[in-house]
């Protein structure tokens, strides 16, 4: 790729500031021709995306007969509100969902304050072997998560954490992501060094200058890093799935996922279960669409991190 | 050289920020202030590293040369679980089977799809945002969510995929409980996310000077010209980086085939036992079977070999493929 001085107007993400004056060329008929098939594409493609959601939510306001009616109908013949209520209780949804923001705050806490530490080490301090732990913490990133699987399990189980949230949450404590600390540490070079000098002949020690100084700064990386470790523990699955036996533990997935894959041993009302999903979806909607700019942001940087 | 990550986040081209005075190299005797606060920030980082990269490595490739069933002492046992895999195992080399037909068909369709929709969403039209986020939509919805989702859209009955089929007047599927159709199927689910590729490839897209562009148009060039001869070799590093991205976590799928399958156990027979299932299947039983440590670590470690071995070959051939503008 090539070096560009509007490179960061121009890589800045999806939802730019100001959308462009499309409207404002007056346009010749082929053009017209041609933005009405873009339109066309655009409507076929958003209603496969958007449709299975519609769909499901229509079968959280069915009637429990009509969700097995042979053949299905889109809409439901009377609307059951009351499943948004029956439903979740019936599968013990406030119960997970406590169980969720317990595991997911304290894993995302955790997460952003021990990378943004390590990020601040690896970039704003000079020491002997920082390249080294620089590319020690890069490297990591490429080791699958499959590795660690078996061992890990061991050792958790050894210390007396199986059954308990520990293993869920002590990983972010501990360093959590390295894609986090990454992250960090680009984000904190590119913050002038003469902050630090100024605070420093204020009298400020690192500690105080990463908190009070840093940390404010550093808002937008570290609300980003907050929203990914959000998601990441929000979904993970396999993680409570091995650790958690009982079941008044379980975090959301793997509530929600044992209710269809069967080894809950029943097969669930369908439109008590979607209702429940869709409130199950509804956090991370919300996060999205309030943090999107720093959400997609942060996603994009995923995909440029290996390039140089 | 092209967009840093913190270009991507929002910051504005900082020049290089100058490095604080080079200090002598070999100041042994005494630790400087900054040394001790560099460990001292790393500290949490450091123990993870340790705890959750290098003793896992070390045990994992222990444990795959033992028998030993997480309760009793391992047995080194050499490479029986190996020998066992290749030789005996009935379900092993059907869950390589599932993993390649899964990665086959689901990486380059991420990729050609994830590319198409960038170039779609990469216009300055009303309306593209709005696309955009539809797009990225299920990307947002928490994984369990849209697999058990689809789970019901795949409902040969009831589902709302066999009823469009109908509508359309075509032939139905059996979908997730069919043999030959539940790869595929899972793939399906798993495209649904596509948003994900997308957006970076959209990023990409962003980043290519536009001049670049318009030097080509003023030179005739239509816009499959444009296309294969100046926008994909300058996004060519991303879709070598996408490439390696979407091989890693296609070979480690997990989800899709443990929620998806009728039995959870990667069925209707050993269609969708991916590797990564087969692992969770011996490692961690269900009721009334015991654990196989030693031999899920094997599956691990032929797992992590084949994904080291795609990492170094991508790596290798990066350099072919991918378009420098570094005069060399």
């Amino acid at each position: 790729m090539t070096t560009h001085p509007d490179v960061a107007t121009a890589a800045e993400p999806v939802p730019s500031p100001q959308p462009a004056p499309a409207t404002s060329v007056p346009r010749p008929p082929r053009r017209t021709v041609r933005t009405a098939s873009w339109y066309a594409v655009a409507l076929l493609i958003s209603s496969v995306m958007v449709l299975p959601i519609l769909w499901m939510l229509t079968i959280a306001l069915k009637g429990h007969s009509a969700v097995f009616q042979v053949p299905p109908r889109l809409l439901p013949d009377e609307f059951h509100f009351e499943n948004f209520i029956d439903g979740p209780k019936a599968i013990h949804f406030p119960r997970l969902l406590l169980n969720s923001l317990v595991i997911t705050s304290l894993s995302v806490m955790g997460g952003v304050m021990t990378s943004m530490m390590a990020g601040y080490a690896l970039s704003r301090l000079r020491f002997p072997g920082r390249k080294v732990w620089f590319y020690v913490f890069v490297g990591s990133m490429m080791l699958p998560p499959v590795v660690g699987i078996i061992p890990l399990f061991q050792l958790f189980k050894d210390i007396g954490w199986y059954d308990t949230w520990l293993p869920l949450i002590v990983p972010a404590w501990l360093g959590g992501n390295p894609l986090f600390i990454f992250l960090a540490r680009q984000y904190f070079l590119s913050v002038p060094y003469s902050i630090d000098e100024a605070a420093k002949v204020d009298g400020a020690g690192h500690v105080r200058i990463f908190f009070s100084v840093m940390l404010p700064i550093t808002r937008p990386a570290w609300i980003t890093m907050a929203i990914l470790a959000f998601q990441f523990s929000w979904n993970d699955y396999l993680n409570p799935l091995i650790y958690l036996y009982s079941s008044e533990k379980w975090p959301l997935s793997v509530g929600m996922a044992s209710f269809v894959s069967g080894f809950a041993g029943q097969t669930p009302d369908w439109n008590f279960y979607m209702a429940a999903n869709l409130l199950y979806m509804l956090p991370p909607l919300a996060v999205f669409f309030v943090a999107q700019r720093y959400f997609i942001q942060g996603l994009s940087a995923l995909g440029t991190v290996n390039q140089r | 050289m092209t967009a840093t990550p913190d270009q991507q986040l929002h910051r504005p081209p900082h020049p290089p920020p100058h490095p604080p005075p080079r200090r002598p190299r070999r100041g042994r005797g005494k630790l400087t202030s900054d040394t001790r606060a560099a460990y001292m920030f790393m500290t949490p980082a450091l123990v993870g590293f340790t705890v959750f990269v290098v003793y896992p490595l070390i045990r994992s490739a222990y444990f795959s040369l033992t028998q030993y069933n997480g309760l009793t002492t391992p047995t080194f046992v050499g490479l029986d679980n190996f020998r066992r895999m290749f030789t005996t195992d009935p379900s092993f080399w059907p869950s390589v089977r599932a993993t390649l037909l899964l990665v086959v068909l689901y990486v380059p369709l991420s990729l050609v799809i994830g590319l198409l929709l960038a170039v779609f969403c990469n216009r300055r039209i009303r309306g593209v945002r709005m696309v955009r986020t539809l797009i990225y939509l299920p990307v947002v919805l928490p994984v369990v969510a849209t697999i058990t989702l689809w789970k019901f859209v795949f409902n040969p009955q009831v589902g709302l995929a066999n009823q469009v089929l109908s509508w359309l007047h075509l032939p139905t599927s059996e979908w997730l409980s069919g043999s030959s159709s539940a790869i595929p199927s899972i793939v399906i689910v798993m495209l649904w996310s596509v948003g994900s590729t997308m957006i970076i490839f959209l990023a990409a897209l962003q980043a290519v000077p536009t001049e670049l562009y318009d030097a080509a148009r003023i030179d005739g060039a239509g816009p499959r010209t444009v296309f294969f001869r100046i926008t994909l070799p300058l996004i060519s590093p991303i879709m070598v980086l996408q490439v390696v991205l979407q091989l890693v976590t296609a070979l480690q799928t997990f989800n899709q085939p443990k929620i998806l399958s009728p039995d959870g156990q990667g069925g209707p027979g050993f269609s969708t036992r991916v590797l990564m299932l087969s692992i969770y299947n011996h490692g961690f039983p269900t009721l009334g079977r015991v654990a196989e440590f030693g031999y899920a670590s094997a599956q691990v470690w032929v797992l992590f070999l084949v994904i080291v071995v795609v990492i170094a070959a991508t790596a290798r051939f990066s350099s072919i493929w991918t378009y420098s503008d570094h005069a060399s």
